[in-house]
């Protein structure tokens, strides 16, 4: 195939305005007559609501709505309606907003937030998983009142808010016929994303129709309308989602978090706008996190380091409310073996409720917290056995042909490759383990690989519409959030119909008339959009040939379209290039030139069984890669550097050869700061660190890593040009390759992270 | 509110403008005078996006009161295209693909620019510490690094 615009290395389309400062983010929206909201937060994080005075905010001037819980009692959840909008009996985690105010000014706001005086009576509060399971505090005492619209299955009369299983073969059996049986715990930190946008809505009720307008930074509006709709109790078409520039999504604007809030205020403000900004105290103690977890492996192999058996326990810690748990569950539960052969596996997986920060959508979905599990694991057996760790995977790496753990036949798969490439990255064939470097640190190398499913099924439409003068203006609601969606969909376009790259244009994402998207998570924008543009761009395609051949007077079947030529066959008179149509007057008078395109995955998928997870596909697209580290510590001070990242990803095809090691590089420091830096310390419910000083980001200077990446393209039968998601693959097995190479490096069996110098120094083990 | 009035020059336009004492600078930016590149990250100086030129010096924009830039030379993002022609780093952000979600870019260009100022032909080293204030979640800051370089070979050229 000879393409010209896709596999080509091209600059983002959105970067002119992002590097003038004209793209519109969520709080650059100011809309006339627009009030400010603040929050009143609980100050407990487990506590009875006795009363809430608002009387001294009401009096002072310039407050024009203060609302309680009292105001507005509903429940919302896309998985389980657990989170009520505004806490009414109980308050479940420090910062869950107790009250609302609206105001002239946003000091005004803040300032009457702080008068609302609220009388708690405090519950035992439950900070942890092991505290969760035991049952003796109940954060929600009965499940069974909640309405449960999306897969959850929580267990009445405990904190489990949701359960996943995995049987394949026969555990136990498989446990007996191996040579070796090895058991561990590696347990991760609940992090938070650190957007450097907060979340933001700003939001107005139409006093005659009732129609809500909200605008946000929301990478789903359409996962998120049907959830305000039940939530505002108004038809599905009478909430608006006007989406504003994403400044940094990572999962956390996957959840609605302000919108609910900016949302239930304008209910009670006269048809004025309000906006709502959290402040970074807000987003660190109540958006999202990433829920910590505990995971415990026990992993039967033959003495030649064969894969027998697999058995793995994941708790997550998913805060005070269920949100998106479920989803990490599952997606986690079917990555928690890894891409390996293993005949008898077993996952169970559960959502433990505490009283803390919502643990939910974070880049990855859970992947990178069994990836550093399974990983940390086959260093451990590969240790025991006395085999190299790249040696241990390669022999029990899924191929081609290979049956999966959920019984599914792999194809185009490339993980060998990804290890292969990734070990090459950083030399690891010329490098022991381990070793000590000219100025006396110890130095390691590890590596690690991952497979992640993309969600399946789902649906992604299209719109693209040919302007009079041959532009392309495209509909499709895929989020830009700096992934460079909005660069790679225009390219497949481009390629589909000659039409070059700078006349296509990307229309804003408003629910009112954009086509649905189910969501920009999964890494599956490049691969549904991409497939949605493709078929709507057929469409484009034979409208122009009907009117050529039209024009030109011949049968449609005489007409051919190459490379944006729009021609009959065999008469080289006969040619109307796209970029010249608005000339050629064949647009004249005629219907609109309307392509339309729907991607579905739902004939692609066999859904998995709910107790074993077997099927034949369940889902339409796994991720693959690999990643290897050398990291050198300073015996002296614990000091730990990561030196070098080797990385491999097959992408399929690559469509945007730049954005896809974009999408690579900003993960390994990202990854970098889950592995040494980050951690949000809960002490009895109340976060100690929640701002930028005391959690730490990786900086300019802690990044300076050598950073070696290899795209690897094993094309995917069904992909858009064979092209395959990139958006969270990168992130996937940073941490696990660093821990494997900071435990070689100090010959340790470090099995948490953060792993920090005190921990080096002192090794502190489980 | 107890108000002052101020005057300050941004972007090369001179405003008069009264304020409340309380005011930030990044707040009468981007309310008083609508520019709304200059972003609000954390509000506590941590992370950079808010980084504006007060008298050539880069400066939080959250952590400094619009009175006290009384009498300041103001440069902001908004500042840096002249004439529709993009600065050299604005060029070399692009060109060397050091923007992503776009969020923390203004700030990063703003402390880039106090950066070429200073040492117009900078070692990687120099830049990542001098940019270190400066948080960026979504590139890795490599490519940030390697547009700086390129820019500053962009002025050697021009």
């Amino acid at each position: 195939m000879d393409l010209k615009v896709v596999g080509k290395p091209v600059a983002r389309k959105d970067a002119i305005e992002k590097v003038t400062g004209q793209t519109k983010f969520g709080a650059d929206i100011d809309l006339p007559g627009q009030l400010y909201g603040a929050v009143c937060r609980s100050t407990y994080p487990h506590a009875t609501i006795k009363n809430v005075n608002t009387e001294m905010a009401l009096k002072l001037p310039g407050v024009r709505a203060v609302i309680t819980g009292k105001d507005y009692t509903k429940l919302y959840g896309q998985f389980i309606e657990d989170q009520p909008v505004i806490a009414f009996d109980k308050v479940r985690y420090q910062g869950e907003p107790v009250a609302l105010v609206a105001a002239e000014d946003l000091l005004t706001a803040q300032e009457a937030a702080r008068l609302i005086e609220i009388e708690y009576e405090p519950l035992p509060v439950v900070n942890s998983i092991d505290e969760a399971l035991t049952n003796e505090t109940l954060l929600h005492e009965d499940w069974s009142k909640y309405n449960i619209p999306g897969a959850c299955h929580p267990v009445q009369n405990t904190n489990i808010g949701d359960t996943f299983t995995l049987r394949k073969g026969d555990i136990e059996q498989g446990f007996k016929e191996s040579d070796l049986v090895v058991e561990n715990k590696f347990s991760c930190s609940m992090l938070q994303h650190t957007t450097i946008e907060t979340h933001t809505a700003t939001a107005y009720v139409n006093q005659i129709t009732g129609e809500i307008t909200v605008y946000t930074p929301a990478q789903s509006p359409f996962t998120i309308r049907p959830v305000l709709a039940k939530a505002f109790n108004v038809p599905l078409e009478k909430i608006r989602i006007i989406c504003t520039a994403i400044g940094g999504g990572f999962g956390s604007k996957y959840e609605v978090r302000a919108e609910p809030l900016a949302i239930a205020l304008a209910l009670f403000t006269n048809g004025r706008p309000v906006k709502l900004q959290f402040s970074r105290e807000e987003e660190f103690m109540a958006s999202v996190a990433r829920a910590p977890a505990q995971i415990h492996l026990k992993t039967g192999v033959k003495k030649d380091g064969t894969l027998v058996a697999q058995q793995v326990k994941i708790y997550w810690d998913t805060g005070a409310y269920v949100t998106t748990g479920p989803r990490v569950n599952y997606n986690a539960g079917f990555a928690a073996c890894g891409p390996y052969k293993i005949p008898h596996a077993w996952v169970d997986g559960y959502c433990l409720v505490t009283n803390k920060s919502l643990g939910t959508a974070y880049r990855g979905f859970g992947v990178p917290e069994v990836a550093c599990a399974h990983e940390f694991q086959m260093d451990c057996i590969a240790k025991e056995l006395g085999l190299d760790p790249l040696e241990l995977r390669l022999k029990n790496v899924l191929e081609e042909g290979d049956i999966s753990v959920t019984g599914e036949v792999m194809q185009s798969i490339a993980v060998k490759e990804c290890l292969e490439e990734a070990a090459k990255n950083i030399g690891w064939y010329d490098k022991p383990l381990n070793w000590t470097t000219q100025d006396g640190k110890l130095a390691g190398k590890g590596i690690a690989c991952f497979c992640k499913l993309t969600g399946t099924p789902s649906t992604t439409s299209t719109v693209l519409k040919l302007n009079e003068n041959g532009s392309l203006t495209i509909q499709y609601s895929g989020r830009e959030m700096g992934q460079g969606v909005t660069t790679v969909i225009p390219q497949m376009a481009a390629e589909a119909l000659g039409i070059s790259l700078d006349k296509i244009h990307m229309a804003p994402v408003d629910t009112a008339y954009s086509p649905y998207d189910k969501t920009t998570t999964s890494s599956r924008s490049t691969f549904h959009g991409g497939n949605a543009v493709l078929m709507a761009a057929e469409q484009i395609k034979e409208q122009l040939l009907d009117l050529a051949a039209k024009y030109f007077q011949v049968s449609p079947s005489q007409m051919e379209y190459v490379d944006g030529v729009i021609r009959c066959k065999g008469e080289p008179t006969k040619a109307i290039h796209i970029e010249d149509i608005e000339a050629s007057g064949i647009l004249k008078e005629q219907p609109p030139v309307i392509g339309n395109g729907t991607y579905s995955t739902l004939n692609l998928y066999y859904k998995p069984d709910p107790l074993t997870r077997q099927s034949k596909r369940p889902t339409v697209m796994w991720m693959f890669g690999a990643q290897a580290a050398i990291t050198e510590v300073d015996p002296a001070t614990g000091c730990i550097k990561l030196k070098t990242i080797g990385a491999a990803h097959d992408v399929g095809y690559a469509i945007n050869p730049v954005g896809c090691l974009q999408q690579i590089e900003g993960p390994i420091i990202m990854g970098l700061g889950h592995a040494l830096l980050e951690e949000m310390i809960y002490e009895n419910g109340i976060l100690r660190n929640g701002n930028m000083v005391d959690y730490k980001v990786p900086t300019f200077q802690d990044s300076d890593v050598e950073m070696k990446i290899t795209l690897v393209e094993k094309q995917h039968p069904e992909g858009p040009f064979g092209a395959k998601g990139i958006g969270e693959p990168g992130i996937c097995p940073v941490a696990a390759a660093i821990v494997n190479s900071v435990n070689a490096a100090c010959e340790a069996n470090l099995n948490s992270i953060p792993i920090k110098p005190e921990h080096v120094l002192f090794r502190k083990e489980d | 509110m107890k108000t002052l009035t101020i005057q300050v020059t941004v972007n090369g336009e001179a405003f008069c403008k009264t304020v409340g004492v309380n005011m930030t600078l990044l707040e009468f930016l981007r309310e008083e005078l609508h520019l709304t590149g200059t972003k609000l990250g954390c509000n506590e100086g941590e992370c950079g996006a808010c980084t504006v030129l007060v008298d050539g010096k880069p400066v939080n924009s959250c952590l400094m009161l619009a009175v006290e830039a009384d009498g300041a030379e103001i440069f902001t993002v908004e500042g840096l295209a002249k004439d529709g022609t993009l600065h050299p780093l604005q060029e070399a952000f692009i060109e060397a693909g050091a923007v992503q979600c776009g969020f923390c870019t203004p700030g990063m260009l703003m402390s880039a620019k106090a950066l070429l100022d200073k040492y117009p032909k900078p070692t990687a080293q120099q830049i990542r510490k001098e940019l270190e204030g400066n948080i960026c979640r979504c590139t890795g800051y490599d490519r940030i690094v390697k547009a700086i370089i390129l820019a500053s070979e962009m002025n050697k050229e021009g």
